[in-house]
């Protein structure tokens, strides 16, 4: 087989990645394998505990398989020296229930990953205040997440996300914790990302009407890939 | 956004945890500061009751390591005296005494001849020096006088139903000599009933080099067996007196450590684990293990350095009243040096790294899945 990521238009490829719990006794992912484009905007859909969520854990690195591999532009993640490295370098995450933390501000939550890089204390925060207004909560910068709506926090954690230029966002329900109206808002955000900044985005999901609004969805059910539209 | 501002903005997160923690740490500090302060300033002050008179062997009875319990012949003296290389030779009978119903205890009286070169630099505030044929005389250091609330020309028993004329008051230099007495040799031997017995004799060389020194110091040490003759140095830091202050000084505040390391693990440990989550969302967007480490090392080492401010501001307080108390001011000069300050903030450090360290592992080692779930 010649080099499927040849050119790198494919960004992320798994490759019969199986995940087993309790030794074995579980199996959360079985031989799933999947390639996402450069640029692409997808949903992973499923019901609870179909795999979605250890799917994505996978692919964020946060998790390793018990059996394949995951490869970021062509190359093996277990080969990779420093998996904080590519999670701080390479992706952002924006999960259901925000993770923010509680005594910081928006800013200084932002902030956050910016410490793997060069910048310097002055470089963060002009970078923070950014990618605040990209978000639409430049006005709420000084406030910590205790005095933030959920959507506001989520905006917030959207911001955190993009603040190391990541080239894959990936999103854990991500409007799970949100009214629709609010799901919206954050989706139309989500949009903008990718058409603006041509950003790959994977999403997991159980919202059909949101999922919709992707380019491809791939839907899951107990550990494997069902259909792979797109 | 500093990395400095996230480690203050967690410390403050719990102000009665790290108030506490800081406390800890402080009485640690404080008990290494003034204790081994003051230890270390009495070693000082004994050694320079020599040093400042040039004193540079002391002859003592060989065996012995509770100093004022040597035993010597006086007759020892004249001998040392005619051998070459020696400038001067001075002895001494030290005695140590109560006054019980004033709460004073362990004043040290020495015996002195009247023309021994220790009397030479101490200054007389009051009265007059020992004089030839004075009898039952003494003369006392501006401390214990103001201690014994005496003077001039009134009676103080050095030995009790035997009472001895203040005929005169002297400051030295030195502060443990102004809380001690002198008496001509001959009475304060007749006093304590130890004829021609001294403690010690002091010796003055004509060089002070280390060789001349180690041949004179076999030449003593050849005169007489059983008597051991040492640099005034090696003296007062192999006396039992000093070492036990100083061995009670590090005893004591090892303890303080120990329980200030401790407290320190169990903030650190709490504060981990009542962050898992927060701590795994770090990792999980990138932290480094070693940033995650550096953190928490960060707040303990900070916690650590607030301990020895504090713990330094107790004991200088601590040292400045005790050495303005009666009891102990004879000894406690109330001065701590840098030294003994930098080894405090070194030890706080070292409390806060040591306390910090197996929390900050146990923080870097939490999956950053595992910490997504602890909601």
């Amino acid at each position: 087989m010649s080099d499927p990521d040849a050119g790198a238009a494919v960004l992320l490829r798994a490759e019969q990645v199986s995940k087993l719990y309790r030794d074995g006794r579980v199996e959360a992912l079985v031989d799933v394998s999947l390639e996402i484009p450069r640029g692409q905007y997808v949903a992973i859909m499923g019901p609870s505990g179909s795999g979605k969520s250890t799917l994505l854990n996978m692919l964020g690195a946060l998790d390793r398989p018990t059996r394949g591999e995951v490869y970021f532009e062509g190359r093996a993640l277990g080969s990779m020296k420093s998996l904080d490295g590519y999670r701080a370098e390479k992706l952002g995450f924006v999960f259901q229930s925000f993770c923010l933390l509680p005594t910081l501000s928006a800013s200084q939550n932002v902030q956050i990953p910016m410490f793997e890089t060069r910048l310097t204390a002055v470089q963060r925060t002009a970078k923070a205040a950014e990618l605040l207004e990209l978000v639409g909560m430049g006005h709420r910068a000084g406030h910590v997440p205790g005095e933030l709506s959920v959507g506001e926090r989520q905006r917030v954690a959207i911001a955190r996300a993009l603040a190391n230029d990541p080239l894959l966002l990936l999103a854990d329900e991500p409007t799970g914790n949100l009214d629709s109206k609010t799901a919206a808002g954050i989706f139309d955000l989500f949009e903008r990302l990718h058409r603006e900044r041509r950003m790959t985005i994977v999403l997991v999901t159980h919202d059909p009407g949101l999922a919709g609004r992707a380019e491809r969805i791939v839907r899951m059910q107990d550990g494997r890939i069902v259909t792979a539209s797109g | 956004m500093r990395f400095a501002t996230l480690v203050f903005t967690n410390i403050r997160r719990r102000p009665t945890r790290s108030a506490l923690t800081v406390s800890g740490v402080a009485i640690a500090v404080t008990a290494v500061v003034a204790l081994v302060g003051i230890a270390r300033s009495f070693e000082k002050t004994l050694l320079a009751i020599y040093e400042s008179r040039g004193v540079d062997l002391v002859v003592v009875r060989a065996g012995g390591v509770q100093r004022l319990g040597s035993v010597l012949d006086e007759t020892l003296g004249e001998r040392i005296r005619r051998l070459p290389g020696v400038h001067k030779v001075s002895p001494a009978l030290a005695e140590v005494v109560s006054f019980e119903k004033l709460d004073i205890f362990g004043v040290l009286v020495r015996g002195l001849p009247l023309e021994s070169f220790i009397l030479d630099d101490i200054r007389i505030v009051a009265g007059r020096r020992l004089q030839p044929g004075d009898t039952r005389a003494v003369m006392l250091g501006t401390v214990i006088a103001k201690n014994l609330e005496t003077g001039v020309g009134r009676q103080v028993e050095v030995v009790a139903g035997k009472p001895c004329e203040v005929v005169g008051i002297f400051e030295s230099h030195n502060l443990f000599e102004n809380g001690s007495m002198i008496m001509p040799l001959e009475e304060l031997q007749k006093l304590m009933d130890r004829k021609g017995e001294i403690t010690a004799l002091m010796v003055i060389a004509d060089r002070k080099d280390r060789e001349s020194l180690d041949a004179l110091r076999d030449k003593i040490t050849s005169l007489t067996p059983c008597i051991e003759v040492l640099l005034a140095r090696e003296y007062i830091e192999t006396a039992i007196e000093v070492r036990l202050a100083r061995a009670i000084a590090w005893l004591t505040s090892t303890i303080a450590l120990m329980v200030g390391t401790i407290g320190m693990i169990n903030t650190m440990l709490t504060a981990v684990f009542e962050r898992t989550r927060e701590l795994a969302i770090l990792r999980a967007i990138g932290w480094r293990k070693s940033r995650i480490v550096k953190l928490i090392l960060s707040e303990s080492i900070i916690l650590g350095l607030a301990g020895a401010v504090v713990g330094t501001i107790l004991a200088i307080v601590i040292t400045q009243v005790l050495s303005r108390l009666p009891a102990a001011g004879r000894m406690v000069s109330g001065e701590i040096s840098p030294q003994v300050i930098l080894q405090g903030f070194a030890i706080a450090t070292l409390v806060g790294l040591v306390g910090g360290l197996f929390p900050a592992f146990r923080a870097a080692r939490l999956v950053p899945t595992e910490g997504l779930r602890h909601e």
